[in-house]
């Protein structure tokens, strides 16, 4: 025994000398890889898994929707819920209100946003520091804080129950975020560009139209998208300001089938898909200008 | 310089007839502020003292009666304490992965656009479905999650997930969800401009990964932190969508009966528009006491 101690430590030394050097950095670094792809697996399971439950959930039979053990690829497709929701439910005048609510803010907010960006980047007054703070608090202010004064005061003036409401409701929340997004992007354009047109013979609304925003497409792409979405997202404003159902938007009108006697998570499942379709074709189409709009003063949610 | 060639162009700016101009543009979006945002917020601090049906035009001055009948109701204190909870519990799990989901998207790997696209994916679907999504995977008999948690023998679950003694944690983990997106996207763009040799002097000092993060990455990250922070909780506290349609603030609802969700049952379940009126003015005082406070723990740095 006593004289096996020597050995051993001879023959780790060999083992050590024999290794070629940087094999051990190698050994470490795979496990290090596979951990590292682990966790970007794991990242892209947790963000993706819920939403393709959605949709296999949609398109599997009744009995397999039901099934215990839950199957994770469906045996049988089935889009039966599907057809229950275009033939059965008012999906369609929902998804139209929204289309029409949704866009007709995100137009009024781009158009609004832009000429009040304009106004605070390339006039200079006193005052306007103040306003770009008190663009950022009314981003942070949240709705639900001022809904019960604001339906009071909508239906005094006779806007609840009305798209108009509605679409106001969203363009006055959305505006402060907007301006704020744009004035960044405004800010970041040299004004020699426009002084260069207006020696030209330019007009300022020439300037404006030709020169500011064609520069600053990606920002007004940007606005556009976070508008669109937060209109396209809200509860709130349409479950508290619509009352009759053909004027309901998605999300208050899908609420409803929550609240049928029997729940049918086929159909539900089928509703969030055609609801998020559009988000995510939207959202992937526009995505390059997204990246850069977000880092301009982050997002509401 | 160009810029001094072009002096007399940018004294044009400056006119009078021009600034009245500049102020003209911002006009319009002023006014829909000034009547859907400004307005409502006094308009708010009036109603909270008067007793007023939500769909009638007749009301009745009460004085502070909505406020001393919130201040004896156990509800409210419950609903205070739920949005507490879950704005804390939320908020900070909604921090870590979103450092996390950063850390692993700022590193360099075949594919990580396309991963990046899809950890934006959970902040883009509407709320609505989210919350429908959640509820079927946790359902009670069918749900997918609780089988997978069987699956895996995991000790100390509940037989039921929706039920009001554990329906805030599937509300947290939901919301968790739905919004760490949010962190990880201005962690990662405050990522990118950390200059490379800090972590090079770092690596040369011999700092190992964990060091590197705790004594390069985290102050480098402080400033984005606390804007992020803060507004992860002012927007957690005044959540509604979330806790009312996971829960409609009944049966097992009332679990996650929080604040915002007392303060719309108020106004639009009971119709009592007045004592709404009195809970949102509430939430909006604890909202600037809470802000306050932060602003004192957190003096912003010359950084910003």
């Amino acid at each position: 025994m006593k004289n096996m101690a020597p050995n051993i430590t001879d023959s780790l030394a060999l083992a050590r000398n024999r290794v070629e050097p940087g094999a051990k950095v190698r050994m470490i670094s795979r496990a290090e890889n596979l951990g590292k792809w682990s966790l970007r697996l794991g990242l892209f399971l947790y963000c993706i898994f819920p939403l393709y439950w959605m949709v296999v959930s949609s398109i599997k039979t009744p009995p397999e929707l039901l099934a215990y053990p839950p199957t994770f690829v469906p045996h049988d497709l089935s889009f039966g819920g599907y057809n229950k929701l275009f033939n059965e439910t008012n999906f369609w005048t929902y998804f139209i209100n929204s289309v029409i609510i949704s866009g007709i803010a995100t137009v009024i907010v781009v158009i609004l946003g832009a000429i009040a960006a304009y106004g605070l980047t390339r006039y200079q007054y006193r005052g306007r520091e103040t306003i770009a703070k008190f663009l950022l608090l009314a981003y942070m202010f949240p709705p639900i804080v001022l809904i019960v004064p604001l339906f009071i005061f909508a239906s005094s003036l006779g806007l609840t129950n009305s798209r108009v409401g509605v679409a106001l409701s969203y363009i006055s929340f959305s505006l402060p975020y907007a301006i704020w997004i744009l004035r960044a992007f405004f800010q970041s354009l040299p004004v020699e560009l426009e002084q260069a047109a207006w020696i030209d013979g330019a007009t300022r609304r020439q300037g404006l139209f030709y020169i500011v925003i064609p520069l600053a497409l990606p920002g007004i792409i940007a606005t556009s998208i976070f508008t669109f979405i937060v209109a396209w997202n809200d509860f709130l404003f349409a479950s508290v300001l619509i009352a009759t159902d053909p004027l309901k938007t998605l999300p208050v009108g899908i609420n409803d089938f929550f609240h049928m006697a029997v729940v049918d998570w086929r159909l539900i499942m089928a509703a969030g898909v055609m609801i998020t379709i559009p988000a995510v074709i939207f959202f992937v189409a526009v995505q390059q200008y997204l990246v850069e709009g977000w880092g301009a003063g982050g997002v509401k949610g | 310089m160009p810029t001094n060639f072009f002096q007399p162009f940018r004294t044009k700016i400056d006119r009078p007839r021009q600034q009245v101009t500049g102020v003209l543009m911002l006009l319009p979006s002023a006014a829909l502020a000034l009547s859907f945002i400004i307005f409502p917020v006094f308009y708010n601090v009036w109603l909270g003292f008067y007793e007023k049906h939500s769909l009638m035009p007749t009301s009745s001055m009460v004085g502070f009666k909505n406020y001393l009948f919130l201040l004896k109701d156990a509800r409210f204190w419950n609903s205070f304490y739920l949005a507490t909870y879950y704005t804390i519990a939320s908020t900070v799990l909604q921090i870590v992965l979103g450092i996390a989901a950063a850390l692993i998207l700022h590193a360099k790997f075949p594919g990580r656009d396309f991963l990046r696209g899809i950890a934006l994916f959970p902040y883009m679907v509407p709320t609505i479905i989210a919350i429908f999504v959640w509820r079927w995977l946790m359902n009670d008999m069918y749900g997918v999650i609780p089988y997978i948690l069987y699956v895996l023998h995991i000790p100390g679950m509940p037989d039921a997930w929706l039920s009001r003694n554990t329906i805030m944690y599937v509300l947290i983990f939901l919301s968790v969800w739905t919004f760490f997106p949010f962190v990880c996207v201005n962690v990662l763009a405050r990522l990118q401009t950390i200059p490379p040799e800090l972590f090079e002097a770092a690596r040369v000092d011999g700092a190992s990964a964990i060091q590197q993060f705790i004594h390069v990455t985290l102050p480098q990250l402080r400033t984005v932190l606390l804007i992020v922070v803060l507004l992860r909780g002012i927007w957690m506290f005044t959540k509604f969508e979330v806790p009312w349609l996971l829960g409609f603030g009944a049966g097992a609802g009332e679990g996650v009966r929080t604040m915002p969700v007392y303060t719309y049952q108020w106004a639009f379940t009971f119709y009592q528009a007045g004592m709404g009126a009195a809970l949102s003015n509430i939430m909006f005082g604890l909202l600037l006491a809470g802000v306050t406070i932060y602003f004192i723990v957190f003096p912003r740095g010359e950084e910003e």
